[in-house]
């Protein structure tokens, strides 16, 4: 008789994640981490008195606090969604390529129970550095900039969301592409989209091309900016959080499926 | 019963057929030998049963069922001519790795990890990493995670790769100890010898198409030799 799905995920699942942690890259992971980590301790410590004015207006130091916050915690969800795109470029596409999957597909296993095994595997690393550097950000930026520990919780899931959506279409790309080449595509991707929806989130208007991206496109950046939205109030992003979390969502469901689609169609040599 | 069949079967890539209308079958409890020169379209045959590639026409079934379903491959083995093993894992985590793959449990799951070590002379290795091993021990580990849950059917291609003469006898025996116990074997393989002496049952392949196939005494002619045989119906 076929093993449970369950079990057969979860003895997947782990052995990817194991597999994951074994890598040569996941110390240079724990370096830059360790190194973001340092840097909002630094950004966070200012302390002292006085006056800041733009235009010869007084800004308060809750608001200088709250934009820094939110551009702190923006970069390190970006750096997580980037993080978790490199892990996949290459977490599933090496066993197909290197002829090891085989050995499993050839036991009782679904393709889908293999392919969503090795995600998780690579999301598991992301998820844990990024649970850390988030983690730590949030306490920091709260105990000594005053902002909601509610909203960074929000902005945390859509850092996870967003970084399932990347991990998983890098998953997919390297079905076709070279692992160099589906690195530089998240990069240049996650990139794209941040640059975008920083534009359009603020009002600009980026043309033809800046409209289908930012429409048609996963709102990897907007979704945590909105999340993060009480942080720089009375500043108000023009998106609407319900739109934006519907889209995410779909991202999500829709990257997974593309993964899926991907692999099932692959066929796989020895 | 039939364990595996292939009915119709082509599979083409481009223009190029690696496989021409192949119809094939393996009766439960008998050793197929697949046989043919490099590039003869053995492997596509095996990958299709797998469900690893689908035909371009015809039907694959394994134990009765679709390839692609994966009920289709309770109860069965693989090993391949390539084998790519995790290098970081040991001998034995991988064992138990793919044990509960093959539905094994618990208690169970080790005294049959124990079992397969045992009987392929890998147990003083079993903490040793995978990646410190030589070709020859790599392909034990290969065998022993074939041989994991006792399976019903073999698929083996090319088993003999990389072993030395002692070896190559290990694995004969293994093999025919599995037929003994039940196990329908599908051994593809250019050891005409090796086959000689582990089938019943014989298919050539050449250039995609299906030379012969048959009983050993069907297809070897009086005063011939399976490499005879071979040679005269391949043409080469």
């Amino acid at each position: 008789m076929r093993p449970a799905t369950t079990k057969i995920f979860s003895e997947l699942a782990g052995e990817a994640f194991r597999d994951a942690m074994r890598r040569r890259i996941v110390p240079i992971i724990a370096v830059f981490a360790l190194l973001s980590l340092l840097a909002v301790d630094s950004c966070t410590s200012c302390s002292g008195s006085g006056q800041v004015s733009q235009n010869g207006v007084a800004v308060s130091t809750d608001e200088i606090s709250g934009w820094t916050g939110m551009l702190i915690f923006t970069v390190l969800s970006l750096w997580t969604m980037v993080l978790a795109g490199l892990l996949a470029s290459d977490h599933l596409a090496e066993t197909v390529f290197d002829g090891s999957a085989n050995l499993i597909l050839a036991r009782p296993v679904r393709r889908s129970e293999f392919a969503l095994a090795r995600l998780a595997g690579a999301l598991g690393i992301a998820y844990v550095t990024g649970a850390v550097v988030l983690t730590a950000s949030a306490y920091l930026l709260h105990f000594r900039n005053g902002v909601s520990l509610g909203a960074a919780i929000w902005a945390g899931l859509a850092c996870a969301a967003g970084a399932l959506v990347v991990a998983a279409l890098a998953m997919a790309l390297s079905l076709h592409l070279a692992r160099v080449a589906t690195a530089m595509s998240v990069l240049f991707c996650v990139g794209a989209i941040t640059f975008v929806n920083v534009f359009t989130l603020f009002g600009a208007s980026l043309g033809r091309i800046g409209y289908i991206v930012q429409y048609f496109t996963p709102p990897l950046c907007t979704a945590v900016v909105v999340a993060l939205k009480p942080w720089i109030a009375p500043v108000t992003p023009a998106v609407d959080p319900t739109i934006m979390a519907l889209k995410l969502a779909f991202w999500v469901v829709a990257s997974v499926l593309i993964l899926l689609a991907a692999f099932r169609k692959q066929e796989l040599g020895t | 019963m039939v364990a595996l069949e292939l009915v119709g079967v082509s599979k083409r890539y481009g223009q190029r057929y690696a496989l021409r209308d192949i119809d094939l079958a393996l009766a439960e409890g008998s050793a197929l030998g697949l046989l043919g020169p490099n590039g003869a379209g053995k492997t596509s045959a095996l990958r299709m049963l797998l469900g690893f590639t689908r035909p371009s026409a015809g039907t694959v079934r394994l134990q009765g069922l679709s390839p692609r379903d994966p009920a289709s491959r309770v109860g069965i083995a693989y090993l391949p001519e390539r084998l790519t093993l995790p290098s970081r894992m040991t001998v034995r985590s991988f064992l138990r790795h793919h044990a509960v793959l093959a539905g094994l449990n618990g208690a169970e799951r080790d005294s049959d990890v124990e079992a397969v070590l045992e009987q392929t002379g890998l147990s003083a290795r079993a903490h040793d990493r995978i990646g410190s091993l030589s070709k020859g021990l790599t392909q034990r580990v290969g065998f022993a995670q074939a041989f994991l849950a006792k399976p019903k059917l073999l698929i083996l291609d090319e088993p003999t790769s990389g072993l030395d003469p002692i070896g190559v006898r290990d694995a004969r025996d293994w093999i025919l100890e599995a037929r003994e116990r039940g196990c329908s074997v599908l051994v593809s393989s250019h050891l005409l010898s090796e086959v000689e002496r582990t089938c019943d049952q014989i298919a050539i392949i050449d250039e995609g198409t299906l030379a012969a196939k048959g009983a050993l005494d069907e297809i070897v002619e009086a005063g011939e030799t399976l490499e005879d045989a071979f040679v005269r119906l391949v043409g080469k």
